[in-house]
């Protein structure tokens, strides 16, 4: 599968494109542009339970999003369908998202992928890929597609604070109900209770997004999965609210994977 | 031609398969695309499959495409390493410069870093961070110049090997990171270039050959066929270099000064841990076995006693 993506990019350069050849040999340099590259970029891989590496030609690493959703808070954890959460460990601070990377990391398991034989010096194969397990929820992330090891670890670590976003559910108080900062902003400017303290508003790239992904989930957990319901606590218009979930594909496809465990229609 | 592949590399040699041909494959193609272009053609591949005429995309390139191809053959019929066609290889978050002659960095030695990070951090008090150190074997010069990056603003680090093309590559990367001031590269075997005002050394890491001699030929043709044997061959039982980086240490170290050293895995790590703690006289202490990620003990570390 991964092949014929890889292949069908390489067809398609040879008939597209015009060649300008300003060297006959590019050289190093041309790298070194996307170095930061893969510290923004959520990718191409699936976040699984396994250690199968699942390209996709699409950003679509949360396809597999799997059916635990993890309750931040141990008296509120409910059934919701079948994101039923199975765990008898008791309490879960669900602040995960608001340590360091240092913290956040002294939580996980870190390996790599099973390299067949000696390694080091004996190989030149570059399976960098890092897997990274979250011991308290369980969730794993890995990256692979980088060329080196620690941008990979960086990359899974990203990607680990996304699905924790999408997975960890804190319970939310609806009566007197008044959204967190985090969430204000990443709502659209035309949110009623969007104050100037809030800023411009802030999309995926931004390492604050997470958090106002989490919230925003939390809150539609807590209506039932009513958009209306929730824009009419984020002072939007249903439409807007709408528009801001399918904007994520994350997003998106988190509530609507909730919405179907409430045999609701999904947002398109 | 990659597809083609299959498991044939992997069976024959434990060699690359199909998937990370097809991974370097694409990676080629980003990197002779030019400043500007979009960073990955994945988006050109997923637009046309979804049936949209607008995909057509103009794109420029640092390299004509019968280069790119001739490049191709070469990785696929004589099995050169991805890193000498394109000329770099991607390494924590650097970007390295290789070429034949010197070994291209492996991620495995990427912990080094983490290892010499963590020490600062801690032993701050002693001085460590504006200290001297030394990396010896640098090849590309991977490690000195990770390490130049994290010292203070006094630190320094002396990078000596014996290959001039090993030399003439850390040169060359050393000023890419405009590193010259800190990251001194000199010529010749381990410790030997080091002068007499060099030999307090605040710390000292090296990657040294350690593969045993026999075991050269049945490496994977990327590595046997195109990378220097000076860089990989440890001898007989493949300690011949470490052992001399070992009695080295126990000298050249000042007190509370920190080492690291890779080796070939489990047996090496523990044969060399047993040596420093039984046959040097107590002069190296703290004397820790790492593992890489994938689980294999691979790198002994400690200080010099104070
Ligand atoms: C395994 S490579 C490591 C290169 C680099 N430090 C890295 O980790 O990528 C070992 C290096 O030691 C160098 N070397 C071998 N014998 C040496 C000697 N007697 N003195 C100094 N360097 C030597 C080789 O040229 C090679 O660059």
């Amino acid at each position: 599968m991964a092949s014929s993506v890889f292949w069908k990019s390489w067809i398609r350069i040879g008939s597209d494109l015009v060649v300008v050849p300003p060297y006959n040999r590019f050289s190093w340099r041309c790298c070194c542009y996307r170095t930061a590259r893969w510290y923004k970029q959520p990718n191409c891989l699936a976040a699984t339970g396994n250690n199968k590496i699942n390209f996709c030609a699409k950003p679509s690493w949360v396809t597999s999003l799997s059916n635990d959703i993890w309750w931040g808070n141990s008296d509120s954890r409910r059934c919701c369908g079948s994101n039923v959460n199975g765990s008898t460990n008791g309490n879960y601070k669900s602040d995960y998202l608001r340590i360091s990377d240092e913290e956040l990391m002294s939580q996980c398991e870190m390996d790599t992928f099973k390299a067949s034989g000696p390694g080091g010096q004996h190989r030149n194969k570059r399976e960098s890929a890092v897997r990274l397990k979250h011991t308290p929820t369980g969730i794993i992330a890995q990256a692979v597609e980088d060329r080196s090891q620690h941008k990979n670890r960086a990359s899974a670590l990203s990607r680990l604070r996304t699905l924790i976003a999408l997975k960890v559910r804190n319970p939310v108080e609806l009566d007197a109900y008044v959204p967190p900062q985090e969430l204000l902003q990443i709502l659209p400017a035309s949110s009623t209770l969007r104050g100037s303290r809030s800023g411009p508003q802030i999309g995926p790239n931004n390492p604050k997004y997470v958090l106002g992904l989490q919230a925003l989930l939390d809150l539609i957990f807590a209506v039932n999965g009513s958009i209306k319901d929730a824009a009419v606590m984020l002072g939007l218009s249903t439409g807007a609210l709408s528009r801001l979930i399918l904007s994520d594909d994350s997003l998106r496809m988190a509530v609507n994977e909730f919405r179907a465990s409430k045999s609701m229609k999904p947002l398109k | 031609m990659a597809t083609s592949v299959g498991s044939k590399f992997l069976d024959l040699d434990n060699g690359p398969d199909s998937t990370l041909l097809h991974r370097e494959l694409n990676w080629l193609i980003q990197d002779s695309l030019g400043e500007g272009e979009p960073a990955t053609l994945s988006c050109a591949a997923s637009a046309s499959s979804s049936g949209s005429t607008s995909s057509k995309k103009v794109v420029k390139l640092r390299t004509c495409l019968d280069d790119l191809y001739r490049l191709w053959k070469e990785r696929i019929e004589d099995r050169r390493p991805f890193q000498y066609l394109v000329g770099c290889e991607h390494w924590r978050d650097l970007v390295l410069s290789v070429e034949e002659g010197v070994l291209i960095p492996r991620p495995e030695t990427e912990l080094i870093v983490d290892f010499v990070e963590d020490v600062l951090a801690e032993n701050y008090g002693d001085g460590l961070k504006e200290g001297l150190w030394a990396d010896l074997g640098t090849g590309s010069g991977a490690l000195a110049i990770a390490i130049g990056r994290i010292l203070g603003c006094n630190g320094r680090v002396i990078a000596t090997d014996l290959s001039p093309v090993a030399v003439a590559v850390t040169e060359y990367n050393v000023k890419r990171y405009c590193l010259q001031d800190k990251v001194k590269v000199k010529q010749g075997s381990w410790f030997e270039p080091l002068e007499e005002s060099e030999v307090e050394l605040g710390g000292i890491v090296s990657n040294p050959p350690y593969i045993p001699s026999d075991n050269i030929a049945g490496l994977q043709a990327e590595v046997s066929k195109h990378e220097p044997i000076l860089a990989l061959d440890g001898g007989a039982n493949g300690m011949k270099d470490l052992l001399h980086l070992c009695n080295g240490a126990a000298s050249m170290l000042r007190p509370g000064g920190f080492f690291a050293f890779e080796t070939n895995g489990e047996q090496q790590s523990q044969f060399l841990a047993g040596y420093m703690e039984s046959e040097l006289g107590g002069r190296l202490v703290d004397i820790k076995i790492e593992s890489d990620l994938a689980g294999i003990p691979r790198f002994v570390k400690g200080f010099k006693a104070r």
